[in-house]
């Protein structure tokens, strides 16, 4: 019996599920081995009797909570799809500002009509069995969890940076090249799509399990980068995790 | 010895070519890669280093090994074909380590596609005149200048290079294809000024000589150094990826959507990641970037020495260049050495 699969999304820009629906394009054998009851990308039917939910979106407001944990409730098993349900993504960039201050800065005058709070990962709120990390995720990766899951398996994913991508497919080295980079701290796994078109890592699989803070930043310094630009490059994705290793709470 | 005038080079490529493939450095960035060419007018011999060494025309980053099908439990090694094979312009000291290599996967478990593509690859190497990068410390490692086994060798003489040839593969690149000549008294002078001239060009950078590596290393333990470059490392395995002796992979299977069709896949692995050495039940004997980083420098220059009688380590700086820390061979050892002798007998 194929497992039945739902699609959820929160804060999010959901081009993560735009990936999914370009997967199921290039691999529509993909619906001969799942049965998708819930996608909102993509269909009108809303199923509710799923067994796995791919969540997207990090969870910015209080009202997210409990629809979190429902799907938590109903699946057995839950995958965080992409940087927002697995890091908190670009919007956990606001957690390091007051809050009232971003709500002014975003909303104005209007700021009291819509409720807000610090955003945070998926893994912040209930428990998350798999991550498919990446802003967008990518597409191999996803095909790739799907086969985990279905063979009984936790979807593998790289533990180790991306600087080995990159020199598995021979890229030069971001550094060599005059630009910097986030690779030696950033979660390998997407084939250094970046670094191969030219442009530094920006961090958006996350940080690797032991991450070397100090050295990264002090390489980003000898490449002419200021403490403030350092820390703007840090929190484009990896707020969420930079806070968290440096022990502060969101203002 | 031979001579090539530097003016048939490209002719005796694009001879090659018609039954080979011919890979050789093309710039990249600042930085050079081997590729094939697709015209000898492409050929590049003079460069610093390259990206990855020559060693993926035998150890790809990524190789399937054999495919599987999951429902009739059948399995068939995936051999592929392989084409004869030029790789151009290597420097000595990726012939050096290419040497290691050979020892290594034709010692015990002969490796069968390190093998078969191994056998369809000649070498055409090149004589270093000048340090190629800063990095490099090649002449402290005895690696400026060819090893016993190499194929085709070229030194430049000006407006020629003299050949020498140290295999028959290396014969068959030669041999009836008309743009060689026989030396004359002249050539064979010069080729002894330009041998004579090139070393003072080199410096030694290493502070001990090299046959007391093993057991510098072997002193050195123990030693705080290892926690003083843990703390920079970034374990990031760049220096293991760009190495020219390092070999070891991890192996991975791949299955398809519908759980049938499959391959075992090997990937190349490396010890200063931090899962390397973690084996059933969670334990990690290797659990420091410290400790890694030890491994790794221990490999280098003692263990492939005590295991296999060559140095692990060939001086070509890549490592060097590529470790955004920039933990060198050079300064570690240097260091290792400086310390040891300030308080020899003691744990440096």
């Amino acid at each position: 019996m194929k497992p039945k699969v739902a699609f959820f999304e929160f804060t999010s820009c959901e081009g993560c599920q735009l990936t999914v629906l370009d997967t199921l394009q290039r691999h529509p054998e993909l619906l001969e081995v799942i049965e998708i009851v819930q996608f909102r990308e993509a269909m009108s039917e809303r199923g509710e009797d799923y067994q796995i939910a791919f969540i997207e979106g990090s969870c910015t407001r209080p009202s997210d909570e409990a629809k979190i944990r429902e799907i938590r409730e109903q699946a057995q098993i839950v995958v965080a799809l992409g940087a927002c349900a697995h890091l908190g993504g670009i919007n956990a960039i606001r957690n390091r500002m007051p809050l009232e201050q971003t709500r002014e800065y975003v909303y104005g005058d209007k700021k009291d009509w819509f409720e807000t709070y610090p955003a945070r990962p998926l893994s912040a709120v209930i428990e998350v069995d798999a991550v498919i990390p990446g802003c967008p995720i990518d597409r191999k990766e996803f095909a790739t969890a799907v086969t985990h899951l279905l063979q009984g398996r936790k979807p593998a994913i790289p533990d180790y940076p991306l600087c080995i991508d990159c020199k598995l497919t021979e890229n030069v080295c971001m550094f060599l090249r005059g630009q910097t980079c986030l690779g030696p701290v950033t979660r390998a796994g997407c084939e250094a799509i970046c670094p191969a078109q030219g442009q530094g890592c920006e961090g958006c699989r996350g940080l690797i399990p032991s991450p070397n803070m100090h050295s990264i930043k002090q390489a980003l310094r000898e490449h002419g980068m200021t403490e403030d630009q350092i820390a703007a490059k840090l929190s484009l994705f990896l707020t969420y995790q930079t806070m968290q290793l440096e022990g502060v709470t969101p203002a | 010895m031979r001579i090539l005038p530097k003016h048939l080079l490209q002719a005796w490529v694009e001879r090659l070519r018609v039954d080979h493939r011919v890979v050789a450095p093309r710039e990249s960035h600042g930085q050079y890669i081997f590729d094939e060419i697709t015209s000898a007018d492409e050929l590049v011999l003079d460069y610093h280093s390259s990206v990855l060494p020559p060693k993926k025309y035998f150890l790809p980053p990524r190789e399937d090994l054999f495919t599987f099908n999951a429902k009739t439990m059948e399995m068939s090694p995936v051999i592929e074909e392989i084409q004869p094979t030029v790789i151009m312009a290597l420097h000595t000291c990726d012939l050096h380590a290419i040497q290691l290599l050979d020892r290594i996967q034709g010692t015990g478990h002969v490796d069968q596609h390190y093998q078969a593509r191994r056998r369809k690859t000649t070498l055409v190497s090149i004589e270093c005149m000048e340090p190629c990068m800063a990095q490099a410390f090649c002449k402290s490692l005895g690696t400026l200048s060819v090893p016993e086994q190499f194929d085709v060798h070229l030194t430049d003489l000006g407006d020629r290079y003299a050949v020498d040839v140290g295999s028959d593969a290396g014969e068959a690149l030669i041999r009836g294809m008309g743009f060689f000549w026989k030396p004359s008294d002249a050539d064979y002078d010069r080729f002894n000024e330009v041998m004579a001239g090139k070393w003072p060009n080199f410096d030694y950078r290493l502070d001990c000589d090299v046959t007391d590596l093993p057991n510098l290393l072997g002193a050195s333990h123990d030693s705080a150094l290892w926690d003083e470059i843990g703390e920079r490392c970034l374990s990031c395995g760049q220096c293991t990826k760009v190495c020219p002796t390092c070999y070891c992979f991890d192996v991975v299977d791949e299955i398809d959507l519908k759980l049938e069709k499959g391959k075992r896949v090997r990937v190349w692995d490396s010890c200063l990641l931090e899962k390397f050495a973690v084996v059933a039940g969670g334990h990690d004997f290797r659990n420091s970037r410290a400790n890694r980083l030890r491994h790794r420098f221990m490999r280098k220059g003692k263990y492939q020495l005590e295991a296999y009688g060559l140095l692990g380590c060939v001086g070509c700086g890549r490592c060097a260049l590529s470790c955004p820390a920039h933990i060198t061979p050079i300064a570690t050892l240097n260091t290792l050495n400086e310390r040891r002798q300030a308080s020899p007998g003691e744990s440096a």
